[in-house]
């Protein structure tokens, strides 16, 4: 019997060549679009049907079943108001990797197992060997950083084929499988903000901000921002104060609506040799020889750190870095790593 | 995997309801107005002057055609422009008045009569208008009966003198108890111009709705006939063109373009009739051998160039897709029908359930399709269902 396996497919090039290497595999797949957000933002149309027709017609011409899911309450709930809510108290939550734990390795993994699937599959750029969560071989779009709070029982039983290839192998074999995704841009960004500005986004969320002081150091008012909202830590750019050296924002106070900025770019605001970390999750046990030898990252793409984690409890925990570590921001997540393995991480304080 | 599909492998189109190719000859008719004669019709002069007796020329010839005078012409960017300028404009100057229209009427009639107060009239399984629900729905507060010529989506003609003699029946009678609300008859002619006789008083219609888009024309051109004594509001102001219905300065490019198109429809019109006829009904009598296949719409009356199937058990745009990959291009019901997206409300008042009409594609040819092309479509479409 070939085993069943259900690819979340988004429309994308990635997502695609997941399901064709799985059929050419010899795999019984099925194709699954999950419809997570479907409004426009005004200016903006939001693109869902557009994508879901791509990924249609890639089930059509790869001759899989095709099935959708719709998850845009739980989205809805459980990414986008987690998002806005973080916003409002001054942190900079990542929904990419709640959309990951609650909905791709939850909702629809427990979907597709109700619907008789063996495994799940999708277009992440890691690689999976028994249940442990490894680097992708193209490191420059190694994506475990976005994984790392999806459930170990749902990793187990989740392929991801093109985590061993290069992107640019992925476009040519998506042509080699004449797939009409071959040449689609990439999506950018959050995920179902497409192509608005978190920005705008916010603004159409929460309305228009109450705009506020931008002050230095020495307590001097620099001049007026949009609202505190949009500013995040290490951000250089939009001040809008202009003259001499470069501006980075090192800190706010949501209730007094300010933004605190320095031109001082080795300023110990910007720079940490530690940070404390809550929501712990781990994809793996660890030992204490382990948890003094990890390696840490601390936004997408940025180079691994060597860190010790000192646990305080089962959730939270203090990050020792061997080399200090510029612009952490509330709300982002910090990610282990042990010998190339993606081991866990948690939610920066 | 067989998905081999060679960049030099021929493409088959069938789907000429949606939009057709610009003929070459109409092409050229447009090009000058677009670079050297670019003047503006109604500027004083004699370059000017020159381009508006071509418009006016243009005017002339559709009237021929119509069977109509040439003031009765006013030029739109098409059929929704059309059918928005007609039903807006006579619902707006009687505003406490009510409108009917066929329930399977496109969306750029049905969109704009939902602002007034509005019914529909039922049709038959087969999507043929039930002329009692008509006579019964007309009250005495009707001004406007809106009823397409032909439906796009399966193919009904519609009967269009017997619509005008029941609204004729209505005006004497208005005539006869002092009530001084005109009704006014509206058809939609999008769609017949390739294969119908389009002369106004046989059809007995005071508005009729024309578009280039689908007559081998430029997008985004057409015409909408007014008979003298129907008085519209404008919905578009401004210059005051177009007797004051429809201002904005002329594009005469695209009205040469129109006129020219509907010209060659009309000349091609006897023998493009029976040569679609001939291949649609040779193709319909072969779908029909297979059980699974089923017919929606009318057998009698149906355009020349419309066949939409029901194919069981089998999702329409999955097909659509697959049959893309062949190189063929059909059309699902309604252009628009992703999952959670409404069905085709047309199969939806024919009766068709929403499984069925999500099992449903429409296939419509026209001047370059051979029988060959249909052959080929056959075959695939046996390989693939």
């Amino acid at each position: 019997m070939k085993k069943k396996v259900y690819v979340g497919l988004s429309g994308g090039v990635d997502s695609s060549v997941t399901a064709a290497l799985l059929k050419e595999q010899g795999y019984d797949v099925t194709g699954v679009y999950m419809k997570n957000w479907s409004q426009d933002i005004p200016g903006f149309e939001c693109p869902w049907l557009e994508d879901y027709q791509d990924a249609k017609r890639v089930a059509a011409i790869l001759d899989i079943p095709f099935k959708m899911y719709d998850f845009e309450k739980e989205y809805r709930s459980l990414v986008v108001d987690y998002m806005l809510d973080g916003y409002k108290n001054g942190i900079t939550p990542n929904p990419d990797i709640m959309c990951n734990q609650e909905i791709k390795f939850k909702l629809f993994f427990e979907a597709a197992m109700n619907d008789g699937a063996d495994l799940i599959a999708t277009g992440h750029y890691a690689r999976i060997k028994d249940g442990k969560l490894l680097n992708a071989v193209d490191t420059n779009k190694d994506q475990t950083y976005f994984l790392y709070r999806a459930s170990r029982e749902s990793l187990k039983k989740t392929l991801m084929p093109i985590g061993e290839y290069h992107k640019k192998d992925v476009r040519e074999l998506a042509k080699k499988f004449n797939l009409p995704t071959a040449t689609k841009k990439d999506s950018q960004g959050i995920c179902f903000v497409g192509k608005v500005g978190i920005k705008e986004f916010l603004t159409h969320e929460l309305g228009k901000q109450k705009p506020g002081n931008i002050v230095d150091e020495n307590g001097k008012v620099l001049g007026e921002h949009e609202g505190a909202i949009y500013y995040t830590i290490g951000q250089r750019h939009g001040l809008n104060i202009g003259g001499g050296l470069p501006y980075y924002v090192v800190g706010k106070d949501m209730k007094k609506n300010e933004v605190y900025v320095t031109t001082n770019i080795s300023s110990d605001k910007l720079w940490k040799d530690e940070f404390e970390l809550s929501k712990l999750y781990f994809l793996e046990d660890l030992n204490d020889e382990d948890l003094k030898n990890l390696e840490v990252r601390t936004r997408y793409r940025a180079d691994l750190v060597d860190c010790e984690l000192v646990k305080e409890n089962e959730d939270d925990g203090k990050v020792i870095l061997k080399e200090s570590i510029k612009a952490l921001t509330a709300g982002q997540s910090a990610v282990f790593y042990l010998n190339n393995q993606c081991v866990g991480g948690g939610i920066v304080i | 995997m067989n998905t081999t599909r060679l960049s030099s492998m021929k493409t088959i189109y069938l789907d000429y309801a949606a939009a057709t190719p610009l003929d070459k000859s109409v092409l050229e008719h447009m090009l000058p107005f677009l670079t050297e004669d670019f003047y503006n019709p109604n500027a004083n002069y004699l370059k000017a002057n020159q381009v508006k007796s071509k418009v006016n020329q243009a005017r002339k010839d559709i009237a021929i055609i119509l069977g109509s005078r040439s003031n009765e012409i006013i030029f739109t960017t098409g059929g929704t422009e059309g059918n928005n300028i007609a039903i807006k404009g006579v619902m707006e100057n009687f505003p406490e008045s009510n409108m009917l229209y066929a329930a399977t009427e496109h969306d750029a009639v049905i969109s704009p009569a939902k602002n007034y107060s509005h019914k529909e009239i039922k049709v038959s399984e087969k999507g043929i208008l039930d002329l009692d629900d008509l006579k019964n729905k007309i009250d005495e507060n009707t001004v406007l009966v809106s009823v397409m010529y032909v439906n796009n989506e399966i193919g009904v003609i519609n009967k269009l003198k017997d619509v005008a003699e029941i609204i004729n029946k209505v005006r004497e009678d208005r005539a006869k108890n002092n009530n001084p609300l005109p009704l006014y008859l509206h058809s939609d002619a999008s769609q017949a111009p390739n294969l119908l006789s389009l002369i106004v008083d046989r059809l007995g219609v005071d508005l009729m709705t024309l578009n280039g888009g689908k007559i081998y024309g430029p997008k985004q051109s057409g015409a909408l006939y007014i008979r003298t004594g129907t008085k519209l509001k404008p919905i578009i102001e401004g210059g005051g063109q177009e007797d004051g219905i429809r201002s904005g300065t002329l594009n005469p490019a695209n009205i040469i373009g129109f006129a020219e198109s509907l010209k060659l429809a009309n000349d091609l019109r006897k023998s493009e009739e029976k040569r679609l006829h001939n291949l649609t009904s040779n193709l319909i009598d072969k779908l029909l051998n297979n059980s699974k296949i089923s017919l929606n719409g009318p057998t009698k009356n149906r355009a020349m160039n419309n066949i939409n199937i029901c194919i069981d058990g089998v999702d329409n745009e999955t097909l659509i897709y697959k049959l893309d990959q062949k190189g063929i291009m059909v059309a699902s019901g309604s252009a628009c029908s992703a999952s959670d997206q409404e069905p085709s409300h047309v199969l939806r008042a024919i009766g068709l359930s929403d499984e069925k009409s999500r099992e449903s594609i429409r296939i419509s040819i026209g001047r370059n399709t051979t029988k060959e092309d249909l052959e080929y479509f056959y075959e695939t479409l046996m390989e693939l269902i």
